[in-house]
């Protein structure tokens, strides 16, 4: 490849290089998926953007956005090499609209921080992924992230009302208004988000933002097996409650969560099924009691209504997924087969195969996620420095997913497909993919915005 | 704190990220290299028999050991102390940086950090000290030639409770640690202090704190200075002042060695304290540790520029426990006082009544 680093240099100065030890700091994200770039840039605008892309496209250079580099599935890996654009300084809060419900921001601002300036006048932006203290909201929407609350309150998808992107020719594009809603054309902003950067650079994008609840409770149950703790869930949902959050952690999770903080006020003597409700006290109060009815089969049910205390417990829930080497510091989490979905009834049965998956592979797993929305988070956890190990790995969490499709679920929920789950597109799409390959071919006829991504 | 890092402590990063939203420097500079998880992987490299090019030589020696990742990390990686191991690693080969190399000649030839030929007790306004004494004030190289104010004032009010200085201190050995080269001051130090038959050693600097804690044989107890004067506060009979100052946890007090609550304490006996933003384990670095002030001076500044603008509305008076954070803060354009220069203003004999602002 001709060397592109004065071109790149005349764009933006010193925000590009093509050293090595940098390259090699950018060669991975939070999955296993590995590959360097040849360029790092850091652009810190909707021009810039446009003129690197423009630059890539002559010569043919792949170019792979990025935001923080936490995802999951490779998705920020220039596995062909290219150009890495690192858009995590584009930070910029650049609008706060309150009248209209919205605010107007750059890719890189981190969730947290969007939610610490909103809260002052009373309002949030509701997606929560366990990452949002680091994460990028433009990584957010590229992967349609999720969390905790999306059970109520709906996915990344669900608060995007416009995005500014650079397509693949260099263009600058709209894809919606400051309009709550609109009945006009193609939906391309349901079509950028979830795109994982294959389709074009978000460079700004409008969210819309909701009112804070008055008031939390958090229902904390201790089920026998989880199989009662989904039927208490179906039952609660079936009683016409919405939950702010509806989260199963499995037994081994609820150990290692008290390793990372022994003051935690849970039950540990089954697996937990934690609901939270918000509204005003009066609602939450009622639909507290309504949960603990449905949870008639628990072991013990606990309410808890101190700010400190449920801060306290969804903070250690957040990080749950990257501690467990508190549990045997010769242990790491392996993200792999980590983000399976099913519908919700079947959540009981994809325990079930988990477990025993796990126990024929001889890897010790927690078992957490988001029941209310039927997406389950196994993590397996080996020493990383032993092969054998890997290779039980990484057969089990194949076998996981494959269970999931079985049950009529997805290889993913939330953390996107990159390149850690490619090769399911076919199996989970069938002709679908066709219709995505042929999106991707007249979107990017030159195949240059982040190659290899999505089976694509 | 010898020998290389573990690669396997290193493996343990699942590069989360988490580390991102809070490594100040990182916060500055916006290159992956720059956060501990890029520090990490670099470190992981260089073991692994890489070689070092700028960025990561630039990598390693921009950390301020500040500790915060360390704090966070889900997977409790202590982040700093590899990054010491790595840059040892890389001394071990040669790669002494230019402010490295100056510094480990400065010391050699001077006894100190700063290079001062001048006696190390110039500061010194007593007429006498006792050879032996129950304690001894390891007042460390820049509270002795720039803040001699601030080493006069200490001792003063300190030696009365039985405590002295060494008649030849050198420096603590804390700069050549940190920046990963070992330190031959340590032995001379420890002659010194074995002299005296103190059992105690306390210290009003965070870097020299916990090179003495940490990093010299456990022969003695080694107390902060707000440490002593918290055990000491009856004895000082100190008055109140009506006004309101913060504080600011320097990292190798607080987070490196969980001394939190005694400054706060001396404080509170004297004056209201209003928390800066993030205070006790979750402080922003002041962007002085770990070399970076003398290797990245600018980078250092605009990390104090930064921790300045957590202060509390309506409070300038910024009081610390370490004369780099005070050093920086100040140069900033902060307004950072010494916990002894309170104190000083609190004391029975002191005219200037209350109402006033402390200076220095
Ligand atoms: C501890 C931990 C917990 C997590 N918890 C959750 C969770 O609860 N829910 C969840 O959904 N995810 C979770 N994740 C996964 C991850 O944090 C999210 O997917 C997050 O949204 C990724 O954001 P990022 O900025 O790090 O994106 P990156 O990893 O940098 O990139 C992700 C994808 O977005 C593309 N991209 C990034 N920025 C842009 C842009 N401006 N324009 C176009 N494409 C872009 C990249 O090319 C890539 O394909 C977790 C990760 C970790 C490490
Ligand atoms: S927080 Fe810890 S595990 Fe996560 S990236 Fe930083 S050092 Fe690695
Ligand atoms: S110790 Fe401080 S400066 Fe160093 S990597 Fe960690 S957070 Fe950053």
């Amino acid at each position: 490849m001709m060397n592109l680093i004065d071109d790149l240099r005349r764009l933006v100065g010193d925000r590009a290089t093509d050293s090595s030890s940098e390259r090699l700091c950018y060669s991975r994200d939070a999955s296993q998926v590995r590959g360097l770039p040849d360029y790092v840039v850091r652009p810190l605008n909707a021009i810039e953007v446009s003129e690197i892309v423009r630059l890539a496209g002559r010569l043919g250079v792949p170019v792979t956005p990025r935001g923080a580099g936490t995802g999951l599935a490779g998705g920020a890996v220039p596995i062909k090499g290219g150009i890495l654009l690192d858009l995590s300084g584009m930070d910029r809060m650049l609008e706060l609209d309150l009248d209209d419900l919205q605010v107007q921001i750059e890719p890189g601002v981190i969730p947290e921080r969007l939610n610490w300036a909103l809260k002052e006048h009373g309002f949030f932006f509701p997606p929560d992924p366990g990452s949002s203290a680091m994460c990028t909201i433009g990584g957010m929407i590229a992967n349609n992230a999720s969390g905790m609350r999306c059970v109520k309150y709906g996915t990344t998808r669900d608060h995007v009302l416009d995005l500014e992107v650079v397509m693949a020719d260099g263009r600058v594009i709209h894809t919606g208004s400051r309009m709550l809603k609109s009945s006009a054309g193609y939906d391309l902003t349901r079509l950028m988000v979830g795109s994982e950067g294959t389709l074009g650079i978000i460079t700004a994008a409008r969210l819309r933002i909701t009112p804070l609840p008055r008031a939390r409770r958090l229902i904390a149950a201790s089920f026998p097996t989880a199989e009662a703790g989904a039927r208490a869930v179906i039952e609660a949902f079936s009683a016409g409650i919405v939950p702010s959050a509806c989260e199963i952690l499995d037994r081994t999770t609820l150990m290692v969560l008290s390793k990372c903080n022994p003051n935690l006020a849970l039950p540990m003597d089954g697996d937990l099924i934690l609901f939270e409700v918000d509204g005003s006290e009066q609602s939450t109060a009622e639909e507290a009691e309504q949960i603990e009815r449905a949870c008639s089969a628990a072991i013990s049910v606990r309410i808890a209504t101190g700010k400190e205390e449920m801060e306290e417990i969804w903070a250690a829930r957040r990080l749950v997924g990257a501690a467990v080497s508190r549990l045997d510091p010769n242990l790491s989490r392996v993200y792999l087969g980590e983000d399976v979905g099913v519908p919700i009834s079947q959540i009981p049965t994809l325990i079930a195969r988990v477990e025993r998956i796990a126990e024929e592979a001889g890897i010790p797993a927690m078992k957490y996620g988001h029941i209310g929305d039927g997406n389950l988070h196994a993590a397996l956890f080996i020493d990383i420095t032993d092969e054998d190990r890997w290779g039980a790995l990484e057969r089990a969490a194949d076998r996981i997913h494959l269970a999931a499709l079985d049950l009529g679920g997805t290889v993913s929920a939330e953390h996107g497909i990159g390149l850690a789950r490619a090769r399911y597109m076919e199996r989970q799409w069938g002709e679908g993919l066709d219709l995505m390959r042929s999106i991707k071919r007249a979107i990017d006829p030159q195949g240059i915005l982040n190659p290899g991504k999505l089976g694509l | 704190m010898t020998g290389k890092p573990d690669i396997r402590e290193i493996l343990k990063c699942v590069r989360c990220g988490t580390c991102r939203s809070v490594c100040p420097v990182f916060r500055e500079l916006g290159w992956e290299s720059t956060s501990a998880r890029g520090r990490l992987m670099i470190a992981g490299h260089l073991l692994d028999g890489g070689l070092p090019d700028e960025a990561a030589l630039a990598s390693l020696r921009s950390c301020t050991t500040c500790g915060i990742c360390k704090e966070i990390c889900p997977a409790e990686i202590n982040s700093p102390q590899l990054i010491e191991g790595a840059r040892r690693a890389i001394s071990g080969r040669g790669l002494l940086s230019e402010a490295q190399l100056k510094l480990k000649t400065r010391i050699q030839a001077t006894g100190n950090s700063l290079g001062e030929a001048q006696d190390r007790l110039a500061w010194m306004t007593e007429k006498e000290i006792p050879d032996r004494a129950k304690a001894v004030y390891f007042a460390g190289c820049l509270n002795s030639y720039r803040y001699p104010q601030v080493t006069a004032r200490t001792l003063s009010i300190i030696k009365p409770l039985g405590v002295t200085v060494l008649k030849n201190e050198r420096c603590c050995g804390s700069p050549l640690l940190r920046t990963g080269i070992a330190a031959e001051t340590i032995d001379h130090n420890l002659e010194q202090i074995r002299a005296t038959g103190a059992e105690t050693v306390i210290t009003g600097c965070a870097g020299c704190y916990t090179t003495l804690k940490n990093d010299y044989p456990p022969e003695f107890e080694v107390l902060s200075l707000s440490e002593f004067l918290e055990e000491h506060i009856s004895d000082l009979k100190l008055k109140s002042l009506d006004i309101t100052v913060t504080y600011h946890d320097p990292c190798h007090m607080g987070r490196h060695n969980r001394i939190f609550d005694p400054p706060r304490r001396v404080i509170e006996a004297i004056c209201n304290l209003e928390e800066m933003k993030w205070s006790r384990e979750e402080a922003r670095c002041c962007g002085g540790g770990g070399g970076v002030r003398s290797g990245y001076p600018d980078l250092s500044l605009r990390m104090a520029r930064r921790r300045l603008e957590d202060l509390p509305s309506n409070v300038e008076t910024i009081v610390t426990t370490c004369p780099l954070c005070m050093k920086n803060l100040n140069d900033a354009g902060g307004m950072a006082i010494d916990l002894i220069d309170l104190v000083a203003q609190a004391l029975p004999e002191h005219a200037s009544g209350s109402g006033s602002s402390p200076g220095h």
